[in-house]
């Protein structure tokens, strides 16, 4: 008897798709996670016209050691939301304008080196800035000039150039915490795009369900997974060791390429957790966000027995190898969150996997 | 590459994108910062450019036009969701059809008119997906159904003048046409009889699976009269065969999607030309796993010498050598589709989730150069210019 009870107990657990509540987990990802989290990158690039302004002024210890400080602040907090891509990120081409990624045949470099040659005074202030190419005005391409090969910070030493390049750094600089602000804006408005996810419905004409509007942030997530491994690591690796690229890493060049990386997937990882998506599965589904936890804790392990700036310690410390098993734990990880947790949940992915022609 | 001649004006990439951003109604890039960068100095007269229907994370559809660094360069919206685009040959213009069971194709012609023209499928037909042009570029054949009678069609539009006028229809013997390709004498058309049965009143329902045939037709395009008609074995019958391209030989190669049971692995490649049967080439266990019966696109790269077919239920897109039909190897792409062929040596990939991957040697992993913000891309990609 006490058996049949327990299988009934179970059947009654598998709770079939149609009953599942997906407007919660969008209500508590918007609060517990999109909101703080664009706040915190909104607070930290706030910082960085102050440090560019100082280490102009006066390039000492201190003021070398504040601006380290605020851009590493500004990219780990920007590695916790450039994977949030719908919404407010997309609006006015704001991912691209903070971080113009990937850029492996270096568009931006190429940009910039003319606008060197040119002198061209309209990446001087935010307002002409914000009209230029999305490569020559944001993260990247403040790294890119504040920062040398050898991942030097060069901003603020004298030079020929140092007035040019420290006018656009601060054009930067402002460009950035205005993209964020604007960013941490639009998701704290309640009648915005939170509004839009909230309501969907027949009428509403971005999302028909709610589990469309689910379907949106999960698949965010899902592709943030994508995106960490077969494009921030895989290129590192290379098809041997022989043929690593450490310089690949985002935001290696200043030597936050470790943070950058183990931010993001702390970013994913609490996106996902804070929409406590378990409680919404079938008992026998919920071993997979114990194993999704484990493959998270798997990755930042191995993140960190690494040493920053991982360019420079690339080739000691068997870099390579545990950047290549950091990679088996992403695809593990990506599997189980799409299609695995995913079709848990009865969440759809892939556009032209989905229903292709 | 060389450039084409057209009314005694240099024809050029840069000429292309500049007549596209003449194109009022279609703001191309017009707020977009990367823009200027680009129109100014960045892109080369012999840049290669491809367009691909893509879905915008705001719900909107269109086509965007990219070049080989994988640069969205330019949009052009459409009223619903795209599928496959016909250049014509002397690359002057373009034309995007709606996905099945879609009623409108738009003809771009960027050094003639500021407007795209929207064609509506005739009463009673609507779209396939896919079309193409004749040899001197004045006909655009396009695939339709008939669908009271069930029965595929070739819609033929005079495009010769300023705008498309309908001129008449062939029959492709068989139902649910889907891709057509010119052969390489421009004499014949050919296409690809999916078999599947649907009707505009159930959607995107299939509404004939166990009775359905498919098959890869040869007409002569003037005429439209039945050269070859290649069916599969009966055991085969559920194999939809759907997307093409032309080897160096001329040779059509097939990819299929198969409506049987997901516990088989029936062979999805097959080549073929109008007096040869279908010849399934042979996938390599480990490279059929988790492809789930189910090929998106065919590619030849620029001298028909390789073949790319891409799985996006399996992540994967797998390279054929054209002349022996041996398998190549893989590369893993996830939800990627559309390849476009870059040059001889090298394919773009575009995949759902924004990403653009550049694909030389299926040995080392792709290289993914761009990741365009809110965009999936749909499911093909074509070499515009």
């Amino acid at each position: 008897m006490r058996r049949l009870f327990l299988t009934i107990l179970c059947v009654g657990l598998a709770a079939p798709a149609g009953a599942m509540d997906y407007k919660a987990p969008v209500e508590r990802i918007i609060s517990d996670y999109i909101r703080p989290a664009t706040a915190d990158f909104s607070a930290a690039s706030k910082k960085l016209p102050a440090a560019a302004t100082d280490i102009c002024l006066e390039p000492d210890g201190q003021a070398v050691a504040s601006f380290q400080s605020a851009y590493s602040q500004t990219i780990e907090a920007f590695a916790r939301v450039h994977f949030l891509r719908f919404g407010p990120l997309l609006d006015q081409d704001r991912v691209s304008r903070l971080a113009f990624m990937p850029d492996t045949r270096g568009i931006a470099m190429r940009q910039i080196r003319k606008v060197f040659v040119d002198k061209d005074a309209s990446v001087l202030s935010t307002e002409s800035l914000e009209k230029k190419s999305v490569a020559v005005q944001g993260l990247t391409a403040l790294q890119l000039i504040a920062f040398d090969k050898t991942g030097a910070l060069t901003l603020g030493q004298a030079s020929d150039t140092k007035e040019f390049v420290c006018g656009y750094a601060l054009a930067i600089s402002e460009n950035v915490a205005e993209i964020a602000a604007g960013l941490d804006q639009d998701w704290t408005d309640e009648a915005g795009y939170s509004a839009l996810l909230l309501s969907a419905g027949p009428d509403n004409h971005r999302f028909r369900s709610e589990r469309e509007a689910l379907e949106t942030i999960f698949n965010a997530l899902s592709t943030g997974l994508i995106v960490a491994r077969d494009q921030n690591l895989l290129p590192v690796l290379g098809s041997s060791e022989k043929k690593a690229k450490p310089k690949r890493i985002p935001f290696s060049r200043s030597g936050n390429g470790i943070l950058f990386l183990s931010s993001e997937l702390k970013g994913l990882e609490q996106a996902l957790n804070r929409m406590q998506l378990k409680a919404m599965v079938a008992f026998e589904h919920e071993w997979l966000f114990d194993t999704a936890g484990f493959e998270f804790k798997n990755a930042q392990n191995m993140l960190a027995q690494l040493e920053a700036p991982i360019r420079q310690t690339f080739s000691d410390n068997n870099s390579y190898s545990k950047l290549a098993v950091l990679a088996i734990t992403l695809q593990s990880l990506r599997k189980l969150v799409s299609p695995e947790i995913a079709g848990a949940l009865g969440l759809t992915g892939g556009f032209n996997a989905l229903d292709g022609d | 590459m060389r450039s084409t001649v057209i009314k005694g004006t240099a024809f050029s990439r840069r000429c292309f994108l500049s007549a596209l951003g003449s194109l009022m109604a279609t703001p191309v890039l017009a707020n977009s910062p990367l823009a200027e960068n680009l129109f100014a100095s960045s892109l080369s007269s012999d840049t290669p450019l491809f367009a691909s229907a893509y879905k915008a994370e705001n719900g909107s559809y269109g086509i965007g036009i990219l070049d080989d660094l994988g640069q969205l360069l330019a949009r052009i919206s459409l009223p619903g969701r795209g599928h496959g685009v016909a250049i014509a040959p002397d690359k002057s213009r373009f034309v995007a059809f709606a996905r099945r069971p879609g009623t409108f194709a738009i003809v771009v012609r960027p050094f003639v008119s500021a407007d795209p023209e929207v064609i509506a499928s005739e009463h009673g037909r609507h779209f396939y997906g896919h079309g193409c042009f004749s040899a001197d570029g004045k006909l655009l054949y396009a695939v339709e159904n008939d669908f009271m009678a069930a029965r595929g069609m070739i819609g033929v539009y005079d495009m010769s003048g300023p705008r498309t006028r309908r001129i008449g229809e062939f029959e492709t013997h068989g139902t649910g046409p889907h891709d057509i390709l010119l052969s390489s004498d421009g004499k014949m058309l050919v296409v690809a009889n999916g078999g599947i049965e649907t009707h505009p009143d159930k959607g995107r329902e299939k509404l004939n699976l166990d009775t359905m045939v498919p098959s890869v037709v040869y007409l002569d395009c003037v005429s439209g009269d039945l050269l070859a008609s290649h069916k599969l074995d009966r055991s085969l019958h559920k194999l939809s065969l759907r997307h093409m391209a032309l080897d160096a030989q001329g040779r059509a190669w097939v990819g299929g999607q198969y409506q049987g049971d997901g516990t088989e692995t029936p062979p999805l490649v097959a080549v073929m030309s109008r007096d040869e049967a279908p010849v399934f080439t042979s996938f390599p266990e480990n490279a059929t796993a988790g492809l789930q019966n189910y090929i998106g696109s065919v590619t030849a790269n620029a001298d028909g010498s390789i073949i790319a077919t891409s799985a996006p239920r399996g992540g994967k897109t797998l390279f054929w050598k054209a002349d022996a039909g041996d398998y190549l190897g893989y590369q893993p792409v996830p939800d990627g589709c559309g390849v476009a062929s870059i040059d001889q040596a090298s394919f773009l990939i575009s995949d759902g989730n924004g990403g653009l991957s550049y694909v030389s040697n299926p040995e080392d992993p792709a290289e993914i150069l761009a990741r365009t913000p809110g965009i999936s891309w749909d499911n093909h990609m074509v070499s515009l210019i």
